[in-house]
């Protein structure tokens, strides 16, 4: 972390749906970014910079849409700046936020991350045949699905450890009023039943495609105690940031436990203080857009050592009332705006933090991850948030 | 052994062609506009310094507040500026060379873009008056403005 105290005081979301016909893409993105300010107590004028970020432009077939953003944002006469990489850019976009707070250069700022997968399709966005390259032509679950088996393989995890998965984020959204998928009626066997799309992935271990957008405003100790005077509602400070990358494609990578992945937790617990993850944090939003992805990157965390992270989802460590909650919010799996994604995590372990959460609260969580991941599993991005000071 | 990287007349090239129906939310504002044009009627949106802004934004420029009183401009205006396009190529928006000019119709204050069937350039000046041409078939899109002619006829 830099010089200067970040903490996040306002955290704002949509509810997030399959289509949201009513509102323009501004419309929709403006709706969760004043419901952010509107939470820490400011007005628009209030802030001091704008940081945004989405997934590829072809998901929406609308290039650069932050150069028509500026007015719906509250952003006339102020700075504007865009991020991506790819699936984690929720996560990216926070932590840039974040470091104009830390470099002292502002002193609130309104960061969004936002999708509208209802105008294009995902599948096709990514699985479009370019000559000469590699294709994508099986879509992110085909991609991922080989990578699964191995790690079922290698880990002989039993075979129900993904439906275990799909079932605790399907029920935590249903305490979650803005999460998109809300389904009472499901169980264990309605998962096992259901249609299997890339082996082992099931249609009800997939992720849904969602439109919606998820917005925070970071500010500085000045800020927060501003914030906390005038709400009423404490800063969840940001303890930790980091963000790595490697190759799509490289001799000795594995992309089962992915080296970024390591090294960016590593990094980002050196920062907080962490020095026994599955002790010391009180609960993780991490990115699951497959079921199996939990197990995976529990491991890649460092929540277990390697080969043992299914054992934490069988055991029920990683429910609502387990010792390590995962997706309270009912997760990727229960809402995927894909560039809002990562952010909806962040967003998500600041609230736990903040006593926000609602339904899906865990009480007194002081340490909270959250954690996104992009491209071939190759662009990682997290933070820990907590609620003491650093 | 290696081999070396081959020249660059031996290797391969192909084409890439990138097509996909996108869909799109207008919503209220862009929406009523487009709606407007299939009823030959032109729509612009009062701001919050009560200038009307044509076509219309459903944020304000300056404060960036939410607009809603939506007000109907001419379909006759003036050219603010503009540029000769002498060109008789595939695709353009009229078959004949045409003027690309900012026209601000009447009881709006922002101009927009558009094209003006003036016949020549020794036609179409700053200044000049302009109506709206509509196209025959009308179906909620900003070419249901065919062009814009000048008024009194092309000279």
């Amino acid at each position: 972390m830099g010089a200067n105290r970040v903490a996040v005081i306002g955290t704002g979301q949509t509810k997030y749906t399959a289509v949201r016909g009513d509102v323009s893409m501004p419309g929709l993105i403006r709706e969760a970014a004043y419901r952010a300010v509107e939470d820490a107590g400011l007005t628009m004028a209030d802030i001091d910079a704008v940081v945004i970020g989405k997934a590829p432009d072809f998901f929406e077939g609308m290039m650069m849409p932050e150069t028509y953003l500026a007015e719906a944002l509250g952003c006339v006469g102020k700075p504007l700046f865009r991020v991506h990489t790819a699936g984690s850019v929720g996560g990216s976009t926070a932590i840039v936020a974040a470091s104009h707070v830390e470099a002292g250069v502002h002193e609130r700022v309104l960061t969004i991350g936002w999708q509208q997968q209802s105008v294009s399709e995902a599948m096709w966005a990514l699985s479009f045949p370019i000559p000469f390259q590699q294709q994508l032509v099986a879509g992110a679950g085909g991609y991922f699905a080989p990578f699964i088996r191995e790690y079922m393989r290698r880990s002989n995890a039993p075979d129900d450890t993904g439906i275990l998965v799909a079932l605790k984020d399907r029920l935590n959204a249903l305490k979650n009023p803005y999460a998109h998928l809300h389904e009472p009626e499901i169980t264990y066997d309605s998962i096992k039943e259901s249609f299997m799309l890339w082996e082992p992935i099931r249609y009800s271990e997939t992720c849904p495609s969602s439109d919606g957008a998820f917005a925070m405003v970071l500010g500085s100790e000045a800020a927060a105690a501003q914030a906390q005077a005038d709400t009423g509602i404490p800063p969840a400070w940001v303890l930790g940031t980091s963000m790595r990358s490697e190759p799509a494609t490289a001799h000795g990578r594995d992309q089962i436990t992915p080296q970024a992945g390591k090294d960016c937790a590593a990094d980002v617990y050196r920062q907080a203080g962490i020095s026994d993850p599955l002790e010391d944090v009180d609960m993780v939003e991490m990115y699951v857009p497959f079921s199996w992805y939990e197990p995976m990157w529990l491991e890649n965390l460092g929540f277990a050592p390697e080969g043992e992270g299914w054992r934490l989802t069988e055991d029920g460590t990683t429910q609502m009332d387990g010792r390590l909650p995962v997706n309270c919010s009912g997760g990727v799996l229960s809402t995927n705006p894909i560039g809002a994604s990562g952010m909806i995590r962040f967003g998500e372990a600041a609230m736990q933090v903040r006593g926000t959460a609602g339904d899906h609260q865990i009480d007194g969580v002081r340490k909270a991850v959250g954690h996104a991941y992009g491209g071939a599993a190759q662009f990682f991005a997290m933070w820990v948030v907590g609620s003491d000071r650093p | 052994m290696g081999q070396q990287a081959r020249a660059d007349d031996e290797l391969l090239h192909a084409p890439l062609v990138i097509e996909y129906g996108f869909n799109r939310t207008t919503g209220p504002v862009v929406g009523a506009f487009l709606t407007g044009l299939r009823e030959q009627r032109v729509l612009g949106i009062r701001g919050a310094d009560g200038r009307v802004v044509c076509p219309p934004v459903e944020y304000d420029p300056t404060t960036g507040e939410p607009l809603t009183e939506m007000v109907e401009v001419g379909t006759e205006g003036t050219i603010t500026s503009w540029s000769w396009v002498p060109g008789d190529r595939e695709g353009q928006p009229i078959p004949a060379p045409y003027a690309l000019a900012l026209v601000r119709l009447d009881g709006a204050d922002t101009a927009m873009l558009h094209v003006v069937d003036a016949g020549s350039p020794d036609a179409v000046a700053t200044g000049d008056r302009v109506r709206i041409r509509w196209a025959d078939e009308r179906s909620g899109s900003i070419t249901d403005i065919a062009c814009f002619e000048p008024v009194g006829g092309a000279s």
